[in-house]
C-alpha cells in the first residue's frame, strides 16, 4: 500500500545519468492542486490514494501471481513451455495472457501487458529497429533524447514518469525509410490491483523518413478493475520526416490515464496526430509540438466521447519556433452524463516566426444537463506575420433531426447515435489511413 | 365492407399552453383519400405532427386508433414501424449521414419490428438502387447527406424514395403552407400515386385545391377553429377554390 512516490528497485542504478534524472523527476514532482492553472479543469482526487502497486518489470510475476522465465505455468493448453511465444515468463496459451487484438490492418505489433513490454518482436523490415528502451539506455542511443526536451517542471506527470523511468521501447526510423504498415503499440491491462505503470516511449525519425504509429490503451480485465496509466511519448523529427501518430484509448472505467505526447519536429517535417479518448474515469491527453526549424508542420487532431462522471482532459500547446511553420488542430467530444470534457488548447508563436499559421477549433455536443464542458484556448503570438485563428463551440442534438429519423422507425437511440457519428465524421476523416479510419470510425 | 385504418375520436391537443385541435373527429377506412383544407395559421400541421407523435404536442383528451391499436401510447419510431408515414413539407437536413445508410437503419429498424431477417448490405444498395432508378434519383445522391444542399424537388424526391422503401400503409401528405412548389408538388404527387393501391390510405393537409389536381381524393374536409367543420367530395374544395375560406371561419 504506496502513494505515487514508493521507493523501489530498479533497472540501470549504476548509470549515473539516468540516476541523476530519475532523481530530478523525483524531487520535481508533486500532485499539482486546484491553485495549479494547467490543471484547475482537471481534478486530479483519483490519484489522491496510497493503496497503488507498482510494475516495474521484476515485481509484476510474484504481484500477479505469475511465473518465473522459462518456467511451465502447468496449463494443459500451453505447448511452449520454453515461453518462446515471447509471453515474458506468463502463461502462453491464450488463455492467460492473450495478445489478440481485432483489427482491420496489418501492422508491427509490440505490446505491453499490465506496463510491462513483453518481449516478442515484429519482424521489421531493414532500417527499422525496436528495443526497449533499457536496452537504449544501456547502449547510448536514447541518450541524446531521454531528458533533453521535456521540461519536467512544466509536466508533473512525465516528472513521475521519469522518476521511474524504466519500461518503454525505443523505435527508431533510418533516413528515407518509409514504412509500409503502421507500428502498432499496444497497451494491455488487467489487474484487480491499483497498479502504477510509467511507460516511456521515444520514436526517432531520421531525414525523410515515414511512420505511422499506433497506440491502442486496451482494458481487457474485470469492468471495475482500477488502475493508472502514465505515458510518455517523445517524437524526434529529422527534416522532411513525417510520423502520424493515431491513439485509440479505451482504459477500463475507473483507472487514470494521463499522457504526453511529445514532439520535436525539424525543418520540412511533419507530425500528424490523431486520439480518440473513450474511457478511464481520469483522463488527460497532452500534446506539446515544438516547430522547431522552417517549413516545420503539425496538425493534432482529436475526438472524446464520454459518460458517467469521467474527466476527459485534451491539452494541446504548439510552438511556432521558427518561420513559416503551420499548425491545425480540430478538437470534438460528445459529453453525457455527468461527465466533465476539458479543452485546453495553446498555439505559442515565437517572435521570429514570421509568416506562420496557427488554427484550433474545439466543438463539442453536450448529450445531458448535467454535462459539463470546460475550454481555454490560449493564443501567445509575438511574431506580427502571422495567420491564427481559434474558435470553440457547443450545443446538444438537434431535435428536429431526431424527430425526422424517428419517424422514419429509426429508435431513439440509435438516431442518438447515428447523429453522434455523423457530428465526429470531420474529425475522424482527418485520419488519412482508410483502414486505421474505418477501425476507430467503427469504435466510436 | 370498409375496415378503419385511422379512427380519431374527440381529439384535443395543445401546444405549450394553446389548445390548436378541439374536439376533431375523422374516420379513414383503408384504400381511402382524405383532403384537409383550411386556412393558414389553423392548425393544419399540427394535427400531422399529433398524428406522427412529435414531442412538445400535448393530447388532452380524445383517441386515436391506428389499425385497431392505441396510437397514443406509440413512439414516434413505433408508429413509424406500424406503417404511418408523415411526407414533410420541410424535410430535415442531416449533415455528416448519407442518404443510403439512413435508409438501412430504417429499413432494418422496420424488418426487425416484422420480425424479418435484416437486409445485407448489397441486398439493399440493390433494392435501393432500383426504387431510386424509378424516382429518377441517380447514385450520387444517395450518397450525399441526407437533405443537405438538396433543391426543394431533390427534397421530396427523397421523401418519395423514403415512401417507396418503407411502404408505408398510411401516409400524410403535409403540404399545409401557402408556399407550393409545383415541380416538388408533381414529383411526390406522382409517388403517392404509384402507393396508391387501393388498400393503402392517404391523408392530405393543404391550403390550396391545386394540389388536389394532381391526387383526387375521395373525400375533402375543411378545418377551422381546430375540427372539421364541413366535409364533403372534390365539389368541396372547388367551391373553397372559387370562394375562400372566409364562410368557415368565424367572425372574431
Amino acid at each position: 500500500m504506496v502513494g505515487l512516490l514508493e521507493n523501489i528497485e530498479l533497472f540501470g542504478q549504476n548509470i549515473p545519468w539516468l540516476e541523476a534524472l530519475r532523481e530530478e523527476g523525483r524531487n520535481i514532482f508533486t500532485l499539482p492542486g486546484a491553485k495549479t492553472e494547467a490543471w484547475k479543469y482537471t481534478k486530479l482526487h483519483d490519484l489522491r490514494c496510497d493503496d497503488f502497486v507498482y510494475s516495474p518489470s521484476k515485481f509484476i510475476e510474484e504481484l500477479e501471481g505469475g511465473y518465473e522465465d522459462n518456467e511451465d505455468c502447468g496449463c494443459s493448453d500451453c505447448d511452449q513451455s520454453d515461453h518462446s511465444c515471447g509471453c515474458g515468463g506468463g502463461c502462453c496459451c491464450g488463455n492467460h495472457l492473450n495478445l489478440y487484438i481485432d483489427i482491420p490492418f496489418e501492422a508491427y505489433q509490440i505490446h505491453f501487458n499490465n506496463g510491462k513490454f513483453v518481449p516478442l518482436y515484429p519482424a521489421l523490415p531493414l532500417g527499422v529497429e525496436v528495443m526497449t528502451l533499457m536496452q537504449a539506455i544501456v547502449e547510448g542511443e536514447a541518450r541524446n533524447y531521454v531528458g533533453k526536451y521535456i521540461e519536467l517542471k512544466k509536466y508533473p506527470f512525465a516528472a513521475l514518469n521519469t522518476a521511474y523511468l524504466e519500461e518503454g521501447v525505443f523505435i527508431s526510423i533510418e533516413r528515407n525509410v518509409k514504412l509500409a504498415k503502421p507500428i502498432m503499440i499496444v497497451y494491455h491491462t488487467s489487474t484487480k490491483h491499483n497498479l502504477v505503470s510509467h511507460i516511456h516511449n521515444i520514436i526517432v525519425a531520421e531525414n525523410n523518413s515515414s511512420a505511422v504509429v499506433v497506440e491502442y490503451y486496451k482494458h481487457t480485465g474485470a469492468d471495475k478493475d482500477r488502475y493508472f496509466n502514465n505515458i510518455v511519448n517523445e517524437f524526434y523529427l529529422s527534416p522532411k520526416a513525417e510520423v502520424k501518430h493515431y491513439k485509440f484509448q479505451e482504459e477500463a472505467y475507473k483507472s487514470v490515464h494521463i499522457a504526453l505526447n511529445h514532439a520535436v519536429v525539424k525543418d520540412g517535417a511533419k507530425y500528424k496526430s490523431f486520439c480518440l479518448q473513450k474511457g478511464a474515469n481520469l483522463a488527460r491527453n497532452e500534446t506539446k509540438v515544438e516547430l522547431l526549424q522552417e517549413n516545420a508542420n503539425t496538425e493534432v487532431n482529436a475526438a472524446y466521447i464520454m459518460n458517467g462522471w469521467a474527466t476527459i482532459d485534451t491539452t494541446t500547446d504548439i510552438a511556432h519556433l521558427s518561420e513559416k511553420t503551420t499548425s491545425s488542430q480540430l478538437v470534438k467530444g460528445v459529453v453525457g452524463g455527468e461527465a466533465r470534457g476539458v479543452f485546453q488548447g495553446k498555439i505559442a508563436i515565437s517572435k521570429n516566426a514570421q509568416e506562420t499559421e496557427g488554427y484550433q477549433q474545439h466543438r463539442a455536443l453536450l448529450l445531458s444537463d448535467t454535462a459539463e464542458i470546460d475550454v481555454k484556448p490560449e493564443l501567445e503570438i509575438y511574431a506580427d506575420n502571422v495567420k491564427c485563428s481559434h474558435g470553440a463551440a457547443c450545443g446538444e442534438l438537434d431535435k428536429e433531426q431526431l424527430f425526422y429519423m424517428r419517424s422514419r422507425g429509426i429508435g431513439e437511440e440509435d438516431a442518438k447515435q447515428i447523429l453522434i457519428d455523423a457530428y465526429l465524421t470531420d474529425v475522424i476523416d482527418k485520419i488519412d489511413d482508410e483502414d486505421i479510419k474505418e477501425w476507430i470510425r467503427a469504435n466510436v | 365492407m370498409s375496415t378503419p385504418l385511422l379512427e380519431i375520436e374527440d381529439l384535443c391537443a395543445r401546444v405549450g399552453n394553446k389548445e390548436i385541435i378541439k374536439n376533431f373527429n375523422l374516420t379513414i377506412n383503408e384504400g381511402e383519400v382524405h383532403a384537409i383544407m383550411g386556412p393558414n395559421g389553423a392548425g393544419k400541421s399540427t394535427l400531422s405532427y399529433v398524428l406522427s407523435g412529435k414531442p412538445g404536442y400535448e393530447i388532452t383528451s380524445g383517441s386515436i386508433k391506428f389499425k385497431g391499436k392505441d396510437l397514443i401510447s406509440m413512439s414516434v419510431e413505433e408508429r413509424a414501424r406500424e406503417g404511418m408515414f408523415l411526407i414533410m413539407q420541410y424535410p430535415v437536413e442531416i449533415p455528416g449521414v448519407p442518404v443510403n445508410s439512413f435508409l438501412k437503419h430504417a429499413v432494418n429498424a422496420l424488418h426487425q419490428h416484422n420480425n424479418e431477417s435484416e437486409l445485407d448490405t448489397m441486398e439493399f444498395l440493390k433494392m435501393l438502387r432500383e426504387e431510386a432508378k424509378k424516382l429518377g434519383i441517380d447514385n450520387e445522391m444517395l450518397k450525399r447527406a441526407v437533405n443537405v444542399g438538396f433543391s426543394g424537388g431533390e427534397k421530396k424526391r427523397l421523401e418519395a424514395l423514403q415512401m417507396s422503401v418503407l411502404k408505408p400503409c398510411f401516409a400524410i401528405l403535409d403540404e399545409a403552407d401557402s408556399g407550393l412548389d409545383i415541380d416538388a408538388i408533381k414529383v411526390v404527387s406522382n409517388c403517392v400515386n404509384n402507393m396508391l393501391d387501393g388498400k393503402r390510405s392517404l391523408l392530405i393537409i393543404t391550403h390550396y385545391q391545386k394540389l388536389l389536381n394532381y391526387i383526387e381524393p375521395d373525400f375533402v374536409h375543411v378545418f377551422a377553429d381546430g375540427h372539421i367543420v364541413k366535409s364533403g367530395n372534390k365539389s368541396l374544395s372547388e367551391e373553397i377554390e372559387a370562394n375562400g375560406y372566409a364562410s368557415y371561419v368565424k367572425e372574431k
